[in-house]
Parts: structure tokens; C-alpha cells; sequence
């Protein structure tokens, strides 16, 4: 579903926003809060913009919420159709404020997570290396530019903080400076990449753009989709493991522990 | 000795039960999913990753708030979501 052109297009009438379950507690407490004590590796509702409201139930995934038919595990899920028309339903008692260059930026808690997800949906993601006051000053800059059509929902963003990611470059190669914009393609498993582009921070918006388009284009050309199966297959003959602050493991009932069995480097 | 399909059934069937959480809400078992028909560099959702800047961008656009939490690894393998 995510994947369908029609899906993508009615996303932008939403703020879209997927937490990592496992990544910290405020991440578990947002799920709990939403399952009603209870904890799942997935979760999913619609909130109203100040997020105070649900306008939908919460379930384990939309295609059981938006368009479906009937309740529980009976539920029939919709249609691609009925889904977007769902989605048209929930939006149209909120027009849409403010110019679109004026968004707020995507970040993340950190490096190390960013070079996840972007491994994981196979995108390049743009890590910004600045001071705090630098920092500021490249927001402005790339408001813009993540604002224009061209790339929109095309590659990630992150800005680095000297406390999350002091060791951001050890994970990366090929950087030429501590501080800048990088474009980094991340490695298969999403823990080590390396910089395929580098602009330094006096770059204008334009210039950043540029060099974006030249790199997805490049990267579409070469990457090839990941088979999630054999992925997972590589990755316990590699002995991969990532670690989060919350341990991996579901509380289904809600008794506030994890049920049956977790997983942890020692399973191997 | 147990056959190498077997094996391979064995395997197939321990990856599905670590990954259900992940796909069975999306109505597909772990050992079907193959890879995703977008093409590479093609523009998908926009994703915000934390729910500070998704809240600060909502309130902004009066945009209502599409949801989800999911892992970003099958347990605890990196470079899946």
C-alpha cells in the first residue's frame, strides 16, 4: 500500500510520521498510550493535528482501520480505493495552514538510527554536520528545498548533535570534512555508510538540491531492492544485531512486561 | 539427519514467528514478503521520525496525523523496515 502511487499522493494531505517501537521510552509510552497499555512491534492510528484526538481506533496497521469493513480479527480490510476515501473523509475537516516552505524539518534521534531507516527504505538521506548555531542557519536553508516537489519524500534528513552522534564519522567513509551536508548512501544492513556527495555549509538551497537529484539519480541506477526474506537470512549468517533502548519483545496483554521470548545477540 | 528442506521449512517458519508482529497487521507473513515494487529513488511517504517535529509540523499545517510505530529491524536485524 505505501508503495502505490495514489496512496503517496493522498499521504501528503497528513502529517505522516513512523516512530521506530523500539528506539526509547517515549516510543513505547506513545504505543502504549495508543493500545491502551498494551505494547506491539506495530501500531497505527489517526490523530487529530494537535494529536490530543484520535479520529480513528488504534490498530496494529491501517489496512484493518481505514476502509474496512467490520471490527476484530472479522474485519475485512478495504480496498486501495475505500482507503483513500477514508483518508479524504478524515482531512476535510482540516484545511491546511501556512506555506509549505515554511515545514518543519524531519530529523532524527540520532545518526546511528537514521543510517537504519535509510538503509531500510533504501533512500539516500542527507546528514547535516554543524555546530547548534550553524545548524539553525542550514534549516533555513533546506526548508525550501524539502519543500519542492522534486524531494519530497525521495530521501531522509538528519541533523547531528554533538551529544547523539559524536562518532558519526567513523561510521562513514569517504567524508572529506567534520561539518557540512553530506549525502549518504547507507550500507545493506544500515550501520556503516559512505558519503557520496559532501556540500560545504555555505551551500545555497539550490546547490543542495542539485546535488540530491544528481545523487538519487545515480543511486536509482545502481541500488537494487532488497528481498526482506534473504535479507533477514544474510543477516543471522552475519551475526547482525542493532540495538535498541527498549529490548525487542511485545506485551500483548498489557501487564507491562514483555511476553515469551525476546531477542538478543546471545540467541546465536 | 534432517534434510535440507526441511531445514530450510524450519528456518523459513522461525524467521516468520520473529517478524509477525511486523507484517501480520499488514496482511502478509514475513516469508512472502520479497521486495518492494517501488523503484529505487521513486518519491514515497514522507515520513517524520520524531514525534516532536511531526507534532511542531501538524499543529503548523493543520494536518491531521497519520500514525504508525514499527521496527526498523527483524529481531535485531538492521536495514529492514
Amino acid at each position: 500500500m505505501f508503495s502505490e502511487k495514489k496512496f503517496i499522493e493522498a499521504s501528503r494531505d497528513f502529517v505522516c510520521v513512523r516512530l521506530e517501537t523500539f528506539e526509547n521510552k517515549e516510543h513505547e509510552a506513545l504505543v502504549r498510550k495508543l493500545l491502551n497499555g498494551r505494547f506491539a512491534n506495530t501500531s497505527f492510528c489517526i490523530l487529530s493535528p494537535d494529536g490530543e484526538e484520535q479520529l480513528t481506533r488504534s490498530s496494529r496497521g491501517p489496512k484493518t482501520i481505514l476502509g474496512a469493513s467490520g471490527r476484530g480479527p472479522s474485519a475485512e480490510p478495504g480496498s486501495l480505493d475505500d482507503i483513500l476515501a477514508a483518508m479524504e473523509e478524515l482531512v476535510e475537516p482540516y484545511p491546511l495552514r501556512g506555506r509549505p516552505e515554511e515545514l518543519t524539518l524531519q530529523d532524527f534521534h540520532s545518526f546511528r538510527q537514521a543510517l537504519n531507516v535509510a538503509s531500510g527504505d533504501q533512500r539516500l538521506l542527507l546528514f547535516v554536520a554543524a555546530s547548534p548555531q550553524d545548524r539553525e542557519k542550514a534549516k533555513k536553508v533546506l526548508k525550501p528545498v524539502f519543500a519542492n516537489d522534486e524531494i519530497i519524500g525521495r530521501f531522509h534528513l538528519d541533523f547531528g548533535t554533538a551529544e547523539a552522534d559524536s562518532d558519526w564519522s567513523e561510521k562513514i567513509a569517504g567524508t572529506r570534512s567534520k561539518s557540512g551536508y553530506l549525502i549518504i548512501q547507507a550500507d545493506e544492513f544500515g550501520q556503516k555508510g559512505k558519503a557520496v556527495a559532501q556540500l560545504p555549509l555555505t551551500a545555497s538551497g539550490e546547490e543542495i538540491a542539485k546535488a540530491l537529484l544528481s545523487a538519487n539519480e545515480s543511486f536509482a541506477k545502481t541500488e537494487v531492492r532488497k528481498v526482506y526474506s534473504e535479507h533477514v537470512t544474510e543477516g543471522r549468517r552475519e551475526n547482525i544485531f542493532f540495538e535498541n533502548e527498549i529490548p525487542y519483545g511485545e506485551d500483548r496483554d498489557g501487564d507491562g512486561k514483555a511476553d515469551g521470548r525476546r531477542y538478543g545477540k546471545g540467541r546465536d | 539427519m534432517v534434510p535440507s528442506s526441511m531445514k530450510r521449512f524450519l528456518a523459513l517458519s522461525l524467521f516468520s514467528l520473529a517478524c509477525a508482529g511486523t507484517f501480520y497487521a499488514q496482511g502478509a507473513r514475513p516469508i512472502d514478503i520479497t521486495a518492494s515494487p517501488q523503484p529505487i529513488g521513486d518519491a514515497g511517504v514522507m515520513w517524520y521520525t520524531t514525534w516532536d517535529t511531526a507534532i511542531e509540523e501538524a499543529e503548523r499545517s493543520n494536518r491531521p496525523i497519520f500514525f504508525m510505530a514499527a521496527a526498523a529491524t527483524c529481531s535485531g536485524i538492521s536495514g529492514v523496515f
